[in-house]
């Protein structure tokens, strides 16, 4: 069965810590894999393809040396790959034209202020993903106790059958 | 990341599973089996590869019914490769004197020769055996000279009369597959008009703020739901209205469990209720209908529902003492916003009109099957329902059930399933043993199998022990059916016994061994509770 990872970029490497750390109890059902910087992220993006696992989720600080967040984001909804997978944006200081950018060539779906609250990130990645699998994969069952159960039931509901 | 190295257990299991049902298919082929026809050797092998198949998931449990109809079309069929152009050699009758006369040893079988009335079809009539030999000496006073006599006792037209491919592809169609349609259709509007939510939230009200008393009110209302939705489309409607109770709950009281469990559980009893509460109850139905029994909508109801309230109040109770509620009493939101556009109100009239004649057709006599085309019909030309709506209807499901009873016509007709029971002398055993063998063997096949499936494969054993009158005195068909249907929905030991089951145990409030525990109860004292039906209630209603 393919995996839906979890991605998250961020250049700072105790920033990251903290991030994987509020996402942990996801991870029994989304592995979450990091990268310090976009080069690293399209690297790992390619390690998951070839894999043939999938990409649920990724999670991209603005302001990294290198690349933009907000470049590796449009380049994502151009690859067929990554174009399904739900875009968070988290960061401190992305300029009005950088968001315009983001939301309007990159379809970013969520943008996180930092600093943020722990349970309001954990929510938003649940959120997230649950659309995610909703419209991606066939078996909902599997993510019912990690993401949102009502939300998730409700299709099963609609559908009528497993 | 872990790289995918090692074959899954599923494809060993896929591939072991097409192994065995392609060998199962073949074996016929290679061994034959006195006192089963030709035909029914064809069967014999269309039936173990459909249920290895069914078993271990080879294909999807739908397309392999589709597979079946196929091989029955091709095989079985009047029209097929095996029989389109079949016809029966002949002989004429030699005469030796008064009575007497010669026939070729290949002409009989056993003390039976077979007299040629047309192409496909012959009379079999009993001689006396005078002198063997290649040709053999028979007494008989029915032969008359130039009588045509089939030379190969033994030939492929003998012990089945081939029926024509549309009996097959007719299952698709037959009244049960239309009244499951019409119960699809109501089910589909009633998401889509929240009408379900809505029945709910209102039903719930009366069942105050208790603890015990709200999980009794949201099993009575999911069996009742259930038992004219599908059973899964009602635990996760049903889950959406638990889930914000569960919250409300400490992760360790173990009422969250009883919350959880009570549900799935509710739901697979309220779909034995009525005939379109599960698919096995359709697989029950056709079975006997094509013996000419015809069990009306509201009979079932009268025979089954005893039996559903009884499992209900059974598992409630179980519940109860193994998951003792601490909190005293909690608070429901139910607020319930019943939809008012015109649509939804043609729904609401429809459905109950519906529902009204389904249980009054012993007074008006239209049969349930006819009826439940009024839905069809009005839903559809005033646009309740469109087009996308009758294309996500559950379709393999009608397949699935098709493809069973097409399985059950030949497992008569060829004489394979008077072939398979007839191995055992069940006369032998009292009507009560049998139906308790019948519904633990159905108890734990459905345990790990597809309800539907299980009842497809046992129920034309017990439909042949009837018509074939091997089964001792006492013994009914419908009963045996009965038993063997309500067994099959009372599996629910474990997550991959039914839908709801999984639906429940994808929650993660709960544990499997939870929900053996109750599973146990349930399935056992079930089959007690229903024998004593067989035995004492059920004759009441049948007569």
């Amino acid at each position: 069965m393919a995996d839906i990872y979890i991605v998250c970029v961020e250049d700072e490497p105790q920033v990251l810590d903290v991030i994987v750390r509020d996402l942990a109890e996801l991870e029994v059902v989304f592995p979450i894999e990091v990268a310090s910087s976009a080069d690293e992220a399209r690297a790992l993006i390619k390690e998951i393809e070839q894999e043939g696992h999938k990409i649920g989720l990724a999670l991209c600080d603005h302001i990294m040396p290198g690349d933009k967040g907000i470049d590796l984001m449009i380049e994502m909804q151009k690859d067929p790959f990554t174009q399904t997978t739900r875009k968070v944006l988290i960061t401190g200081q992305a300029g009005l034209e950088d968001t315009i950018q983001a939301v309007n060539k990159a379809k970013l779906n969520r943008y996180i202020a930092k600093p943020w609250n722990p349970a309001n990130l954990l929510e938003v990645v649940k959120e997230e993903l649950t659309e995610y699998v909703i419209s991606e994969e066939k078996d909902l069952l599997r993510f019912m106790a990690v993401l949102d159960q009502e939300r998730l039931q409700e299709v099963i509901r609609s559908k009528g059958y497993l | 990341m872990q790289a995918k190295t090692r074959k899954s257990p599923e494809q060993t299991k896929k591939i072991t599973g097409l192994l065995l049902g392609i060998a199962g298919f073949c074996m016929p082929l290679f061994f034959t089996f006195s006192g089963l026809s030709f035909a029914g050797h064809i069967a014999l092998g269309i039936f173990l590869m459909a249920a290895v198949f069914w078993m271990f998931e080879t294909l999807p449990i739908y397309s392999t019914s589709m597979l079946v109809i196929f091989l029955q079309i091709s095989l079985l069929s009047q029209q097929g490769i095996l029989f389109s152009d079949a016809s029966l050699p002949a002989t004429a009758a030699e005469s030796r004197g008064q009575d007497e006369w010669m026939v070729s040893a290949s002409a009989l079988d056993g003390n039976t020769i077979y007299m040629k009335t047309n192409e496909t079809s012959y009379t079999s009539l009993e001689v006396e055996i005078l002198e063997r030999g290649e040709q053999v000496r028979v007494k008989s006073h029915d032969i008359s000279q130039g009588d045509a006599i089939v030379s190969d006792a033994g030939h492929r037209l003998i012990g089945y009369r081939p029926v024509s491919f549309t009996a097959f592809f007719g299952t698709l169609a037959s009244p049960i597959i239309i009244l499951f349609l019409g119960g699809f259709i109501l089910a589909s509007a009633s998401v889509k008009y929240n009408l379900d939510k809505n029945l709910t939230n209102v039903l719930l009200k009366p069942f105050g703020e208790k603890p015990m008393f709200i999980v009794l009110g949201l099993m009575i209302v999911t069996a009742a739901l259930s038992a004219f939705m599908s059973n899964t489309a009602t635990t996760a409607m049903m889950m959406t209205v638990a889930i914000p109770i569960a919250a409300q709950i400490s992760k360790e009281d173990k009422f969250r469990i009883m919350l959880t469990l009570s549900i799935p559980i509710a739901a697979n009893i309220g779909g034995m209720a009525t005939p379109i509460g599960t698919p096995p109850n359709a697989i029950v139905i056709a079975n006997l209908q094509q013996q000419g029994i015809n069990i009306a909508f509201g009979s079932w109801v009268a025979l089954m529902l005893p039996l559903a309230v009884g499992l209900l109040l059974l598992a409630w109770g179980t519940m109860r003492i193994l998951y003792p509620p601490t909190i005293e009493r909690f608070k429901l939101s139910l607020k319930s916003r019943f939809d008012k556009r015109p649509q939804a109100i043609i729904l609401y009239v429809i459905f109950a009109v519906t529902v009204l004649l389904w249980f009054t057709e012993a007074s008006h006599g239209i049969p349930s099957s006819m009826i439940a085309f009024i839905p069809i019909v009005a839903l559809t030309v005033t646009s309740v329902l469109d087009k996308d709506d009758i294309r996500a209807l559950p379709w393999e499901v009608l397949w699935l059930v098709a493809g069973g009873i097409s399985l059950g016509i030949s497992m008569e007709n060829t004489g394979l399933a008077m072939w398979l029971v007839s191995s055992i002398s069940w006369d032998m055993l009292p009507q009560l043993m049998l139906l308790l063998v019948f519904g633990l063997v159905a108890l734990m096949l459905s345990n790990f199998l597809s309800n539907t499936v299980t009842a497809t494969l046992l129920v034309p054993l017990a439909v042949s022990m009837g018509t074939a009158g091997i089964a001792g005195e006492g013994f009914s068909l419908v009963i045996t059916s009965l038993v063997i249907g309500a067994a099959c929905n009372m599996a629910m030991l474990l997550p991959i016994s039914t839908p709801p089951n999984a639906i429940a145990m994808s929650t993660g409030f709960i544990k499997t061994i939870d929900m053996v525990k109750v599973g146990i109860v349930i399935g056992l004292t079930g089959i007690v509770i229903a024998l004593a039906m067989a035995m004492m209630y059920w004759p009441l209603i049948i007569n």
